[in-house]
């Protein structure tokens, strides 16, 4: 299989006022096309720190991320955020849609990065938006929509600009247990019907074990892989 | 991203806002509009000053006069000889030389009017340097053939008082009083070859109030040597008037004339108030640049309270330019939007003042020492709207306001993505 995303003894200190902090310590890992990949952990873990890193957010302080064969260390920031235009999509605990912007206008937002004709851009946000089942919702702002509504929002931003792999940082960390499994199935349902690659971080261990896979992490350094075949959903 | 879409988000922004954006662009105009309304007023006390002189001053003729300020005034006067020099001077029209007589005193049967400046000049040249001036209510003959003992009166000379009845009409025989000191030096009989139109002029003569004889039949009178007081001289072109008063200059010993050149002295008065009006423009733009401080201040606070939105900008893929692009395009706007209302009302101010400035003077000007029938017409100015100066005061705007707010939007730009994510 084809591997996208790779990391090779990544370290991470951080400092905090005079206390140093050592996030990640040596995290050596690889993702397939078309995976589904839980990193799972403890508060503290360093799952975060991680998932920033391998999106090309924040620099390693040691070791290199490649995604899709291109080495992140060797991007000034200007390239650095066209890697993340156009092959990483984002999904947040907070969902971090802009406030001012319609559901439309915020999946399309990426497009318009791209600089894509509006015409184009709005037709693709709405299809997308159909994808998530948001398509009746899609002019109201984000305050006018539940949890669930702007996580989906936000799985459809991540996705307009068909990335190589969607990075999810606790996605489902703000939502009642109902809202959050429908997110869970939402992003397999993608994983399997389009083959979308998924890193989703979770502190939730049934979340975690919905993944074909699961990185145990504790202490920035990887404690355990598990292979699990056979979907827990499904 | 795209120009349209960053515009857009600008503009939501902004009216989202619309107290701290109205309050902020409010700066900007009154900034715009205190340059706008001491540029148009500037413009227009600069044109209203100019054409004024121009039209006190034949721009095309020049006076030469006798010693110089700086050197004392001299006694000298001068020759047949420094007339016909000056004449072959190239651009050189015509030069005619004046000699003044001092004041006299006309009789005409009981009827008598003294005139201030009596001057011998010679009538052909004469005419021919000032064919605006020297315009004729009565005439009997024409100036060529006007040879002895004949008088052309000025309007004001004419009509003391401003009568309707004139003192003499061309044709009128007169008697002339020369007045030496306090002391009657002759008397001689003439007959009025011709009397002037009314053509008082702020200029540095006045023909109203002048006689004027033939050079000969002063030269009869006075006896030799034959000399004169002024030379007039009329140029081809007003532009060359700098030029020719040099070469009459160099015709001449060091501070022995001095050349009254309008053309010259308008040129200096102009650029004068060109500095001027770039003086008070150059004050009213200080306060373009208050509000310049205004912007990056709002800015500073826009950029802390939209850093967590910079976070999610640069995560979803937007660069350092873009965001920096994104503040710039909203301090650009209110830089516009000061522009288009500013320029406006400072033109619109700049007619309020105006016309309380003119209201002001008209009461001040009455019963002035200076006061002359032809200064009595109160002074308007009006201010003139430059396109130059509209465009530029926006941009000037626009520039002010992007400038200001660069150090803010570069730091808004230089944000780290995961900071300014976790940013609450």
């Amino acid at each position: 299989m084809l591997v996208i995303l790779e990391a090779k003894d990544v370290e991470k200190t951080y400092s905090l006022g005079k206390v140093l902090v050592s996030a990640l310590r040596g995290i050596t890992l690889e993702v397939e096309q078309g995976e589904f990949v839980a990193i799972f952990g403890p508060s503290g873990s360093g799952k975060s720190t991680l998932l920033h890193v391998l999106g090309g957010l924040d620099r390693p302080d040691k070791g290199s991320v490649y995604i899709d064969g291109i080495n992140l260390s060797t991007l000034n920031d200007a390239k650095l955020a066209e890697v993340r235009l156009h092959k990483i999509g984002f999904v947040f605990q907070f969902f971090n849609l802009l406030p001012r912007l319609t559901a439309l206008r915020n999946v399309e937002l990426p497009l318009t990065l791209a600089d894509m004709s509006e015409k184009e851009s709005i037709q693709k946000a709405t299809d997308m938006l159909e994808l998530v089942g948001l398509k009746d919702r899609m002019n109201h702002r984000p305050t006018e929509l539940s949890g669930g509504e702007q996580q989906r929002v936000a799985i459809a931003r991540a996705l307009i600009n068909d990335p190589k792999i969607v990075l999810a940082d606790e996605p489902t960390g703000n939502l009642d247990t109902t809202t959050g499994w429908e997110i869970v199935r939402l992003m397999k349902r993608l994983n399997e019907e389009k083959g979308q690659t998924f890193v989703v971080v979770t502190h939730d261990q049934s979340v975690a074990e919905t993944a074909n896979r699961m990185i145990y992490l504790k202490d920035g350094v990887i404690q355990g892989v598990k292979k699990i075949s056979g979907s827990v959903l499904s | 991203m795209r120009r349209k879409q960053i515009l857009a988000m600008a503009w939501a922004n902004m009216k989202q806002r619309r107290l701290r954006t109205s309050l902020t662009t409010l700066g900007v105009v009154i900034g715009i509009t205190a340059v706008i309304a001491l540029a148009s007023l500037g413009e227009g006390f600069r044109v209203t000053v100019k054409q004024r002189m121009e039209q006190g001053f034949e721009l095309d003729s020049l006076t030469v006069i006798p010693g110089s300020l700086f050197a004392g005034l001299s006694r000298q006067r001068f020759t047949d000889e420094n007339v016909r020099n000056i004449s072959q001077i190239s651009g050189v029209e015509v030069a005619t030389q004046v000699m003044q007589i001092g004041n006299v005193t006309l009789h005409k049967g009981d009827n008598e009017v003294r005139a201030f400046v009596a001057t011998a000049v010679n009538f052909t040249e004469f005419v021919q340097v000032f064919p605006d001036r020297f315009v004729f209510e009565t005439i009997n003959g024409s100036p060529d053939q006007w040879k002895n003992n004949t008088i052309v009166i000025g309007y004001k000379v004419n009509h003391p008082n401003e009568t309707e009845t004139p003192f003499a009409t061309a044709g009128d025989n007169v008697t002339m009083t020369f007045m030496e000191s306090l002391y009657v030096r002759e008397t001689q009989n003439f007959t009025v070859a011709g009397t002037l139109q009314k053509r008082g002029t702020p200029g540095l003569t006045n023909f109203d109030y002048w006689v004027f004889i033939p050079l000969d039949t002063a030269r009869e009178i006075y006896g030799p040597p034959y000399e004169s007081d002024l030379i007039f001289v009329k140029v081809l072109n007003p532009n060359d008037s700098d030029a020719i008063a040099k070469d009459i200059e160099a015709l001449f010993p060091p501070y022995r004339i001095s050349i009254l050149a309008p053309m010259t002295f308008i040129r200096q008065v102009d650029y004068i108030l060109n500095l001027i009006q770039l003086f008070l423009t150059s004050i009213a733009s200080i306060s373009l640049l208050v509000a310049g401080i205004g912007i990056m201040n709002i800015t500073t606070v826009s950029v802390m309270e939209r850093t967590r939105e910079i976070g999610i900008m640069k995560a979803i893929g937007a660069k350092n330019t873009t965001i920096l692009t994104m503040f710039l395009a909203e301090t650009a706007l209110i830089g516009l939007l000061g522009g288009l209302i500013g320029v406006p009302t400072g033109y619109g101010l700049s007619y309020l003042l105006s016309y309380i400035v003119s209201r002001f003077t008209m009461g001040q000007q009455q019963g002035t020492v200076f006061q002359t029938p032809e200064t009595q017409q109160h002074a308007t100015i009006t201010p003139i709207f430059s396109p130059t100066w509209a465009v530029g005061a926006m941009l000037f705007g626009i520039i002010i306001c992007v400038l200001f707010g660069l150090y803010p939007a570069r730091k808004a730009a230089k944000l780290d993505p995961v900071k300014a994510l976790r940013y609450e």
